[in-house]
């Protein structure tokens, strides 16, 4: 019996010596990466997107892994394409980004590129509240349904494959992540790029800036986009997100693609 | 690895349009199947050597993992596989050879190698046991280890994996094997098994019971007379990869 939801494969693009890590959000899985893995393919790079532990299987699984499970599923993805390249980026969403910082803070890269990626929980009240008691609420209420929305192009969200609740032990966890992110921020030394909408309503803009001065890189990038929300991967603005990504690469490894 | 223990990564080493996938067993690692995967790069082969879920990092966090994140594990590994081959093997070891033979019927793969691979867990308390388990490794969280089986010194002074078997885990094995053993008769592709007569961890009567259980028509078994569980890594590991070797140049001609 297969265990993976249809669509939520990892994939991998062969191409060049230049190899592009991706890595997916929160709850989401790796098809939300594929448009720019296989556009960065197309472009001749290398791409693998990675499943994070827990994802793309049911909402009972990813309830059961804890954050150092998802360190590890990107670290996984870090050595095998070290094993055929020479030169790394890594290119993470939300969570993803998250990882992807964490993973820098330890891991040689020659880019990093963080996209609608937090530095604390988005600011909602009720999750103030309830985060002291999340741990042992969450064996009583699992799953908080999510609600629909999000998308400015509502066509695309078809082609989703993402889990349709968040499992509440789950946000125990990112929460844990952030934590361990920020204490090691100041050990990330790779070019970085971030990109974030004006219109993110999940994670606040500012937590760009914030992300960016913790940082030790000397090179910094941001860009904004202005259309889409919180999934500039996926919706109206991904051409754009593309844009972005391939500039900083073409500067930080000439001859790459 | 960067970040957790040095052993645990996995590796991919890449070939031509044909993969091998190599799969490590129960609370070991990548490691177990490195010069194997070395060997099989160097016939030209892409090879990708995953990391099970659980393994490789901190033992308690095998005690959270249930044999689907195995399954998915080895899924995953495939999807990516296939981005770059036409053709691909999967090779396992002990509990590796297990998920090996549920991917031989679950996934279009063109060949199995099984090696020293149970056919049911090796106790025939933890069968009994089974329902108990959990509530038992609540108590009881890491059963010991019997000493290392493997004859080659130097591999065993190098060898990865945690120092005990968790308890749950074991219950999660027990559950994988009864789901292999209900998938060998839809494995209907060329299976390679290899196993040691010095096996002390998997008794070599297995072999026979999944070769009867098999649907595949193209059983080849290697025996090995010295080694023990772990053959990859032990005195007789040519004869392995040069039988592992023959056996896709085997298969692929099949496939053309």
């Amino acid at each position: 019996m297969n265990r993976l939801m249809k669509g939520a494969e990892p994939f991998f693009f062969p191409g060049s010596s230049t190899g592009c890590l991706l890595v997916h959000g929160f709850t989401a899985s790796p098809q939300e990466m594929r448009f720019l893995g296989g556009s960065l393919a197309a472009e001749g790079y290398t791409s693998l997107g990675i499943r994070l532990a827990g994802h793309g299987m049911t909402l009972k699984d990813m309830h059961r892994a804890r954050w150092p499970d998802w360190l590890a599923s990107v670290e996984d993805g870090y050595h095998m394409l070290q094993g055929i390249c020479s030169h790394i980026a890594v290119i993470g969403f939300s969570q993803g980004g998250v990882l992807s910082l964490r993973l820098c803070a330890e891991a040689k890269v020659d880019a990093l590129v963080t996209i609608s990626t937090p530095y604390t929980l988005p600011p909602d009240p009720r999750l103030k509240l309830l985060r002291p008691i999340l741990k042992p609420l969450s064996t009583l209420v699992p799953f908080l349904p999510k609600g629909t929305g999000g998308w400015v192009d509502p066509s695309l969200a078809t082609e989703r494959v993402a889990y349709d609740a968040y499992p509440l032990r789950s946000i125990v966890e990112l929460d844990l992540l952030l934590a361990d992110m920020r204490s090691h921020l100041h050990q990330v030394t790779a070019p970085i790029l971030s990109i974030h909408s004006h219109r993110d309503d999940f994670v606040p803009p500012e937590h760009m800036s914030m992300i960016q001065s913790a940082v030790d890189s000397v090179e910094k990038r941001m860009a904004w986009v202005d259309e889409s929300y919180h999934l500039i991967v996926c919706d109206v603005d991904r051409f754009l997100v593309l844009q972005h990504i391939l500039s900083f690469l073409k500067e930080q490894v000439p001859d790459g693609s | 690895m960067t970040i957790f223990p040095e052993g645990g990564e996995p590796f991919f080493f890449p070939g031509g349009r044909t993969g091998c996938l190599l799969i490590h067993g129960f609370t070991g690692a990548p490691n177990e199947m490195r010069l194997l995967g070395e060997h099989l790069a160097a016939c030209g082969f892409s090879v990708l050597g995953i990391r099970l879920s659980g393994h490789g990092t901190d033992m308690t966090d095998l005690l959270r993992a249930r044999e689907q994140d195995w399954v998915a594990s080895v899924e995953d590994g495939y999807h990516l596989l296939r981005g770059c081959t036409d053709h691909i093997v999967v090779l396992g070891l002990s509990m590796g050879g297990v998920l090996a033979l549920h991917a031989g019927a679950c996934l279009p793969v063109d060949g199995v190698v099984a090696m020293s691979a149970p056919y049911r867990t090796p106790h025939p308390l933890i069968q009994h046991m089974r329902p108990a388990l959990p509530l038992l490794s609540l108590f009881w969280r890491y059963a010991k280890k019997s000493d290392s089986d493997l004859v080659d010194e130097a591999a065993r002074e190098t060898h990865v994996d945690y120092e005990a078997h968790p308890l749950r885990a074991v219950a999660e094995l027990e559950d994988l094997v009864r789901e292999m053993q209900a998938s060998l008769p839809d494995v209907r592709i060329p299976v390679l098994l290899i196993h040691s007569r010095g096996d002390t961890t998997v008794p070599s009567d297995h072999v026979g019971l999944i070769t009867n259980a098999l649907g595949s028509k193209d059983i080849e078994t290697v025996w090995l007379q010295s080694s023990g569980h772990v053959i990859t890594r032990d005195v007789e590991q040519d004869r392995v990869f040069k039988a592992c070797e023959r056996f896709i140049h085997r298969v692929l001609e099949k496939a053309s």
